[in-house]
């Protein structure tokens, strides 16, 4: 009985603890991506996006500017996030969340167009 | 029919280019022709399109309309804009009324068309007016082109409609035979 008592003692402290830890490692790591979150730019020209694929970590933000005379969209695949119609010279941003649709996405008027975004 | 205005179309440029490489002292066509001719072809194609927004139910073929639209108005506002930055007007020539007459008469050819026929036909035409479109500014107007901004901004132009021409191949599949 009074190790049983003790035992889930053992499991309840062990618990705050890993919670704790937990907490301030997600600080320390909120404030580190936070510190270094990165822009990616992914220019849309001559019916590409360039570069094709982007690698980004949680907190990054990509911006896709469109460098055509005609319009383009940046659309996930999953349509989770869509830039809409981009004219000449418009910008899209995209800040990238741990449950930010990643994978290919496309331009929703040139099926042709795919781009790509990994997240670390 | 199509062959036939294809042909008639590509028998009206020959006659211009052929009159015009007789004459290859002159100059043969001259930047302002060409732009006439551009814009004319662009303006087509968005009739073409403006069609099958009227008669198609198909997601698919009304989804590339409305790019085709886009895209081509597009196109023509930037290239107004450059002449007008040159200086310059686009100036009417026979092939550019040539052009609108086979168009002209193949609107009226796919206007006869319902359904499915229609959507078939429609993508179909818009594959081979891409193909012919593309190969006559790949292979004429581009080295004719004197004005350096003038070509480039033709090379941009080509992406594009080559864009199209294989947007229009994948429609052409989907849509079967
Ligand atoms: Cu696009």
């Amino acid at each position: 009985m009074a190790a049983a008592t003790s035992q889930r003692v053992k499991v309840i402290r062990s618990a705050v603890l890993v919670g704790l830890i937990a907490l301030i490692a997600g600080g320390v790591f909120s404030l580190a991506t936070s510190a270094s979150a990165e822009t990616h730019v992914v220019e849309i020209r001559g019916f590409e996006f360039f570069p094709a694929e982007v690698n980004a970590a949680v907190g990054d933000t990509i911006v896709w500017i469109n460098k055509d005379v005609v319009p383009h969209t940046a659309t996930a695949g999953d349509g989770a996030w869509d830039s809409g119609l981009m004219e000449t010279d418009d910008e899209f941003s995209l800040t990238i969340e741990a449950d930010t649709s990643a994978g290919d996405y496309v331009c929703t008027f040139h099926p042709n167009m795919v781009g790509a975004i990994s997240v670390e | 029919m199509f062959r036939k205005i294809f042909l008639s179309c590509a028998a009206g440029l020959l006659a211009v280019l052929g009159a015009s490489s007789a004459s290859a002292e002159d100059g043969g066509l001259n930047d302002m022709q060409i732009a006439h001719i551009a814009y004319t072809a662009d303006e087509i194609d968005i009739q073409y399109a403006k069609l099958a927004l009227e008669c198609s139910d198909n997601a698919d073929v009304r989804a590339f309309a409305e790019t085709m639209i886009r895209d081509h108005t597009a196109v023509n506002v930037a290239a107004l804009a450059l002449l007008k930055k040159l200086g310059a007007s686009p100036e009417d020539n026979p092939t550019s009324q040539s052009l609108l007459a086979s168009a002209a008469a193949k609107r009226t050819e796919l206007k006869a068309l319902k359904g499915v026929a229609f959507d078939r036909a429609y993508a179909a035409n818009e594959l081979s007016y891409h193909q012919f479109v593309n190969k006559t500014v790949e292979s004429t107007f581009i080295p004719a082109a004197q004005n350096a901004e003038f070509k480039q901004f033709l090379r941009t132009a080509l992406v594009t409609f080559k864009t199209h021409e294989g947007h229009a191949e994948k429609l052409v599949k989907k849509l079967g035979k």
